[in-house]
C-alpha cells in the first residue's frame, strides 16, 4: 500500500514541477536601464607634486591620455577629429567641472574626480581602472601645459552643502529659471533649445551647446544636487555658462538646482514594445491626442551610424520614445525626440525613420539591423520635416506642415528603392513643440503589397530597428543616429474561453484530490514495524 | 523530537518550499544587489529560480521519504485526525488551495503575454580557413619597429574603434549602451587574450556581417573595415589592441 502511495506522490511531485515549468515560462522579463555613470566625490590622499612625479605623469599622459588631448596638450590629437565635444585643451583655462570660482583652475581634487569618473555625454572615460598614484602623476604633468596653475594663488573653493528639495522650492525655482534667462540658452521645457544656444558658435565655428537639462545622463560633472550646484555656482570656464555665485542668492541657487533636478529623467529602456489594443473607431492621428497616455512609453537608446561610410562619429540625437497602439484595422506609433533645433534645408533635413523586416522571420535569422542586406529585407517607414523653399535657405518647419512619409524597401545601404506610388500606405505627422519633435506613423496593419510591407499579426514579436536624422547636426543620408534591433508586440486580448479553461483546471485538480484522499482515508498509511 | 511523531511534516515541508520560494524571488536580489554593489537589485534568473524550486520540491519528498514511518507521518497529516484544530483548519485550507492553485497555473499558463525573444548566439564561432594561414608580418619585426607598429595602431583603434570599444578597449566606448550587442570587452581574458592575431583580423576586416548565421550577425554592430584599412592598418590595429587592453594573443610567435 505504500507503494501505491509513494507512486501517487510522485506523480503529485512531477505535476508540481510541471506546473513550475509553465509558470516560468509565462513569465516576461523586463530590461532595467541603469546604463549610466555617477560622479565620484570622494578623492584619496594627494600625491606630492615633485619633478619625479611630473616626469611618470608624462609616460602615463603619453601612454594613454594624448591620443585625444594632444602631444602637446592643446586638445588636437588623432583621435580628437571624430569627437563631439572636443576634448580639453590643457593649453587654455577652459575647464568646465570645478569647485572653484569662475575664469579661476580648476584644485587638483577636482581634477581627481574628473579624471576618475569621465565625463558622461562625452568621449571621456572613467580611468578609476589606473592606480590612484598614476592619476597624482598624470594631473601634475597636465598642469605644466597650462601657466595659470603656477601663476594665480590657490582658488577659491566654492563649498556645497546640500539643502533638501520641496514642491515650494521647485516652484519658486522655476520662476527663477525665467527671471535670470536660463531659459534663453536650455529653452522653456530644458531641452536645450534656447534661442542664445541656436546662435551662438565658439571662436572656432563649433557650436555651443547647453545640455539637455531632461537628460540626466548627459549632466557634465554628475546629476545629483549637490553637483548641479557647483555647477551654477562655478560655471563653466570659456562657454555662456557662467557663474551664478553673484548674481542669484545662495537659497535662490538652491531652488534652481532643485528646479532643474525636477526636470532630469532616466532613460526607462525595454526591449519589447508592448502595443496595446485600442478600443475605438479611431487610432489618434495627432501627437498631441490624450489616448497616447494610455499607451506604454520605452526609450530606445541611439548611437552614431559607424558601420558603413559616411560615418557618425559625433550624433546629437542619442535617445527616441516610442509608443504604439493598434485597432483591428490599423496600427499607430508616436515618436519623440529632442531636437535643439527645427532648422530645416533642402538637403539636411530633421527626420525619423521606422524599420521592420519585410516579414514576421520564423527562426532567430533577422535581417541585417543597419538596412538589412541581401539576404533579407526591410521595410521602411520614412518621415522627413516640411521644407519647400528657394535653393539654400535654411527655414523652421512651420506647425501646419505636416511633413512627408515615403514607404521604401532596402537590401543594403547601396540597395534603397522607394515603393511604388499605389504602395505608399503609411501616413504621418509631425509637429515640433518646444525643442521636441513628436511624430506619428499609421498605417493598416496589413497591405495589399505583401511581397515589400510589414505584415502585422497579433501575439508575434516584430523586429523593429530605429533611424533619427538631426539636419542641424548636416544628418543626412548614412550620416543619422540608429539602433539595434528592438520588438513590438501587439498584446493580445484575454479570450473568454480562459475562464472555462481555468473552472476545468479547478474541477479536475478538486477530483484528484478528493480521489487522493478518498484513497488515504479507505487505506490509511500503517507503519511495519521493523 | 527524536522519536515523537511529528503530525506537521507536510506543513513544515510545504513551509520550507514557500521561504525557498521567498527567499529567492525577493531576498536575494536585495542580497546581490548589496555583495556586488550595484544600485538595482539582481534578479535571480527565472531558469535558475526554476531549478531551484524544483530542487526544494524533490528534496522535500526525499526527505519525507526517508523513513517508513516519516511518510505515514507525512500522509497522516491528510486525515481526519484528533480533532486538533489548528490541524483542521491547515487541512481545509490545503484542501482548498489545491484546486484553486491548479487553476492559477492553467490561468497565467494561458493568458496572452509578450514572450521575452530568445537570442541565442555563439560568441567565438571558428576562424574561416582562408583566414588561417595569415602571419602578423608586425610580430616578427624587431623591437624598435614592433613598438612602432603599436603606437600607429594605437592611433587608429583611438579614431576609429574607440566610439564603441572605448579607450581603455574596455568596451564601454560613448556609443556602447546603444547597442543591444554590447561592443567587446578587450580586457576580459575571456575574449580576445583567447584567441590568434588572425581570428581579430578576420573579425576586423569581415566586421558583423562576416559572422556565420550561429553568431547572429543580423544583430552585430561590429562593421566591416575592409572598404576603408588596408591590411596593414589592421594588423597595426591588432597590435595596438592588445597593448591597450593589457592582454597577449593566445599564440606568441616570438618572445621579445
Amino acid at each position: 500500500m505504500i507503494k501505491a502511495l509513494k507512486k501517487g506522490l510522485i506523480c503529485f511531485g512531477l505535476i508540481g514541477i510541471g506546473s513550475c515549468f509553465l509558470w516560468i515560462c509565462g513569465e516576461v522579463s523586463a530590461q532595467s536601464s541603469l546604463l549610466f555613470r555617477t560622479y565620484k566625490h570622494e578623492v584619496p590622499q594627494k600625491l606630492q607634486e615633485t619633478p619625479e612625479a611630473v616626469a611618470e605623469g608624462k609616460k602615463v599622459y603619453e601612454k594613454r591620455c594624448w591620443y585625444c588631448h594632444g602631444i602637446e596638450g592643446k586638445g588636437d590629437g588623432p583621435a580628437s577629429k571624430t569627437m563631439f565635444p572636443k576634448p580639453r585643451n590643457f593649453t587654455r583655462n577652459e575647464y568646465k567641472v570645478r569647485s572653484t570660482v569662475f575664469g579661476s583652475v580648476p584644485t587638483d581634487e577636482d581634477l581627481f574626480r574628473i579624471i576618475t569618473s569621465g565625463i558622461e555625454g562625452t568621449a571621456m572615460p572613467f580611468w578609476n581602472t589606473i592606480s590612484e598614484k598614476e592619476r597624482w602623476q598624470a594631473i601634475h604633468y597636465i598642469k605644466t601645459f597650462n601657466e595659470q596653475f603656477k601663476k594665480d594663488a590657490t582658488p577659491q573653493v566654492v563649498s556645497v552643502i546640500s539643502i533638501a528639495s520641496t514642491p515650494e522650492s521647485v516652484n519658486r525655482g522655476q520662476e527663477l529659471f525665467k527671471e535670470t534667462k536660463c531659459y534663453e540658452c536650455h529653452g522653456e521645457d530644458g531641452r536645450g533649445n534656447g534661442p542664445l544656444t541656436v546662435a551662438l558658435q565658439t571662436e572656432w565655428n563649433m557650436p555651443y551647446r547647453a545640455r539637455d537639462l531632461t537628460k540626466s545622463w548627459n549632466f557634465k560633472g554628475g546629476n545629483t544636487i549637490e553637483d548641479i550646484y557647483r555647477t551654477i555656482s562655478t560655471g563653466f570656464n570659456e562657454t555662456p555658462m557662467g557663474s551664478y555665485l553673484e548674481k542669484l542668492s545662495d537659497e535662490d541657487r538652491w531652488h534652481v538646482v532643485h528646479y532643474v533636478k525636477s526636470l532630469a529623467k532616466d532613460i526607462a529602456s525595454d526591449v519589447v514594445v508592448k502595443v496595446k489594443l485600442w478600443e475605438g473607431d479611431q487610432l489618434p492621428s495627432d501627437a498631441s491626442d490624450e489616448s497616447w497616455s494610455k499607451a506604454t512609453a520605452v526609450e530606445i537608446p541611439l548611437a552614431g551610424q559607424i558601420i558603413a561610410t559616411p560615418r557618425q562619429w559625433a550624433p546629437s540625437i542619442d535617445a527616441i520614445m516610442v509608443k504604439a497602439l493598434y485597432n483591428k484595422n490599423e496600427i499607430a506609433f508616436l515618436l519623440e525626440w529632442d531636437d535643439a533645433t527645427n532648422k530645416q534645408e533642402e538637403v539636411f533635413r530633421d527626420a525619423v525613420s521606422l524599420q521592420f523586416p519585410t516579414k514576421i522571420p520564423e527562426s532567430l535569422k533577422k535581417p541585417y539591423f543597419a538596412m538589412g542586406d541581401s539576404g533579407g529585407a526591410v521595410n521602411l517607414w520614412s518621415w522627413k520635416a516640411y521644407w519647400n523653399e528657394g535653393f539654400g535657405a535654411v527655414v523652421e518647419a512651420p506647425e501646419n506642415e505636416s511633413g512627408s512619409v515615403s514607404e521604401m524597401n532596402a537590401k543594403g545601404f547601396k540597395n534603397v528603392t522607394i515603393q511604388p506610388p499605389e504602395s505608399q500606405n503609411v501616413a504621418g505627422r509631425g509637429i515640433y513643440q518646444n525643442g521636441r519633435w513628436k511624430v506619428v506613423l499609421k498605417r493598416t496593419l496589413v497591405t495589399e503589397d505583401t511581397k515589400g510591407d510589414m505584415q502585422f499579426e497579433i501575439g508575434k514579436l516584430i523586429p523593429i530597428a530605429f533611424a533619427v536624422w538631426d539636419g542641424s547636426n548636416s544628418d543626412v543620408g548614412g550620416l543619422k543616429s540608429v539602433s539595434s534591433w528592438y520588438y513590438i508586440s501587439l498584446e493580445k486580448q484575454v479570450p473568454k474561453t480562459v475562464f472555462v479553461y481555468v473552472l476545468i483546471a479547478i474541477i479536475m485538480g478538486g477530483s484528484v484530490e478528493m480521489w487522493f484522499i478518498a484513497r488515504l482515508r479507505r487505506f490509511p498509511p500503517k507503519v511495519e514495524e521493523e | 523530537m527524536a522519536n515523537k511523531r511529528n503530525t506537521f511534516l507536510l506543513i513544515w515541508i510545504l513551509t520550507a518550499i514557500g521561504c525557498l520560494f521567498v527567499f529567492l524571488k525577493y531576498a536575494s536580489p536585495k542580497i546581490f544587489q548589496v555583495l556586488m554593489a550595484k544600485d538595482h537589485p539582481m534578479p535571480t534568473p527565472s531558469t535558475l529560480m526554476m531549478w531551484y524550486m524544483i530542487m526544494g520540491v524533490l528534496a522535500g519528498l526525499v526527505y519525507a521519504t526517508t523513513s517508513n514511518q516519516k511518510f505515514a507521518d507525512f500522509l497522516s497529516f491528510l486525515l481526519p485526525g484528533s480533532g486538533h484544530v489548528i490541524q483542521s483548519f491547515l487541512r481545509n485550507m490545503l484542501f482548498v488551495a489545491f484546486p484553486v492553485l491548479v487553476g492559477w497555473f492553467v490561468y497565467t499558463w494561458s493568458i496572452p503575454g509578450a514572450a521575452s525573444p530568445v537570442e541565442l548566439r555563439i560568441q567565438h564561432p571558428t576562424l574561416p580557413q582562408d583566414f588561417e594561414k595569415l602571419e602578423n608580418p608586425f610580430r616578427q619585426k624587431d623591437d624598435q619597429a614592433q613598438r612602432k607598429s603599436i603606437e600607429e595602431g594605437k592611433i587608429l583603434f583611438q579614431t576609429y574603434c574607440r566610439p564603441c570599444h572605448g579607450s581603455k578597449a574596455d568596451g564601454n566606448g560613448p556609443f556602447a549602451n546603444s547597442f543591444r550587442l554590447r561592443p567587446i570587452n578587450f580586457q576580459d581574458p575571456g575574449t580576445i587574450a583567447t584567441v590568434v592575431d588572425n581570428y581579430l583580423f578576420w573579425r576586423i576586416k569581415e566586421g558583423g556581417p562576416g559572422l556565420p548565421s550561429e553568431a547572429t550577425p543580423w544583430d552585430s554592430a561590429m562593421p566591416s573595415w575592409k572598404d576603408d584599412l588596408k591590411d596593414d592598418e589592421i594588423w597595426m590595429i591588432i597590435m595596438g589592441e592588445y597593448d591597450t587592453a593589457g592582454v597577449m594573443p593566445r599564440q606568441r610567435e616570438k618572445q621579445e
